[in-house]
């Protein structure tokens, strides 16, 4: 049995004799398209290129510094907020001293305060108490001179009119007597 | 008696003497005062001599009373003071004053015994705080 396909290129070749003309190829054509491409690939690499990889690299410089500045400010922030922590632990810390602090002073001037309003309120009550005492010795003084007053003014009054020239007799008796 | 420069006591002890004698010194000592310009020294004069004649055994007392004082009570009065300043001759000079109320106070040149009533209501009085 004979292939189809063999059939066919023994045919085709056998008619033209040329492969590139039968393909359709024109070799000069092809001669002055490949310069072009070439020229086009020169022009390219020497101008075109080279922008374009500048742009690409500096992009990407731009890029990666961007990322590097990112991670620097993730970094940072990161760091600040770890700071923030360790300055909000302080704070709290000292915000817990100052607290404990103001607590005791407050204690110590509560504890202060009561001593002095107990020892105030003991001076008045003492003072209260020497104040009565005066006030009650006064009080014995003015009676004791009242009460001298008037047994002086009664034996005046009583003794001036019932004594008389015999009972003064026996006085200066019994005075005299006495001195003697 | 012209002698100005002479002491008081010196004074009063002359007269003292002419008093004893009998004498009356009381012109002698208005003279001696007038003369000397020592009027205001009467009183001092008049104790002076009372402590001189005391000092010569002739004691002048003044006594104070309320009442009139009866002859025995004087004579009890003058051989207590008798006794108690060994003067041979008591004279007393009486003074009543009513607001003495009682008893008696009995003054010498150089002693003074109040036992009045008055005294010792004063005393009372004295004694107030």
């Amino acid at each position: 049995m004979t292939n189809p396909l063999y059939n066919f290129a023994t045919t085709e070749h056998s008619a033209s004799g040329d492969i590139f003309t039968s393909l359709g190829i024109n070799g000069q054509m092809l001669l002055f398209q490949a310069v072009a491409f070439l020229i086009l690939v020169f022009v390219l690499s020497k101008w075109v290129f080279p922008v374009l990889m500048k742009a690409v690299d500096d992009r990407q410089e731009a890029i990666e510094a961007s990322a590097k500045a990112a991670e620097a400010a993730e970094k940072k922030a990161a760091d600040a907020e770890e700071q923030l922590h360790e300055l909000m632990k302080e704070a709290r810390a000292e915000a817990k001293d100052i607290v404990a602090t103001a607590k005791e002073e407050a204690n110590a001037m509560i504890a202060s305060s009561e001593e002095k309003a107990k020892s105030r309120a003991e001076k008045i009550v003492q003072d209260a108490h020497e104040q009565l005492e005066k006030d009650i010795i006064a009080a014995r003084k003015a009676l004791h001179n009242d009460t001298i007053d008037l047994v002086a003014l009664a034996t005046e009054k009583i003794v001036g009119k019932s004594i008389s020239e015999s009972i003064d007799k026996k006085i200066i008796a019994e005075a005299v007597k006495e001195q003697a | 008696m012209a002698q100005a420069r002479l002491s008081r006591r010196k004074v009063a002890a002359l007269l003292a003497d002419e008093l004893i004698a009998g004498q009356n010194v009381t012109n002698k000592l208005a003279a001696y005062l007038i003369e000397s310009k020592k009027t205001r020294e009467l009183s001092l004069y008049v104790r002076d001599i009372e402590a001189a004649l005391s000092d010569r055994g002739a004691l002048l007392a003044n006594i104070a009373s309320s009442h009139q004082l009866a002859d025995d009570t004087q004579n009890t009065i003058v051989d207590y003071l008798k006794k108690k300043t060994g003067a041979k001759n008591v004279y007393l000079r009486q003074d009543v004053d009513p607001s003495l109320l009682g008893g008696v106070r009995i003054e010498t040149p150089d002693q003074r015994l109040d036992t009045t009533l008055r005294h010792r209501l004063n005393q009372l009085t004295a004694s107030k705080m």
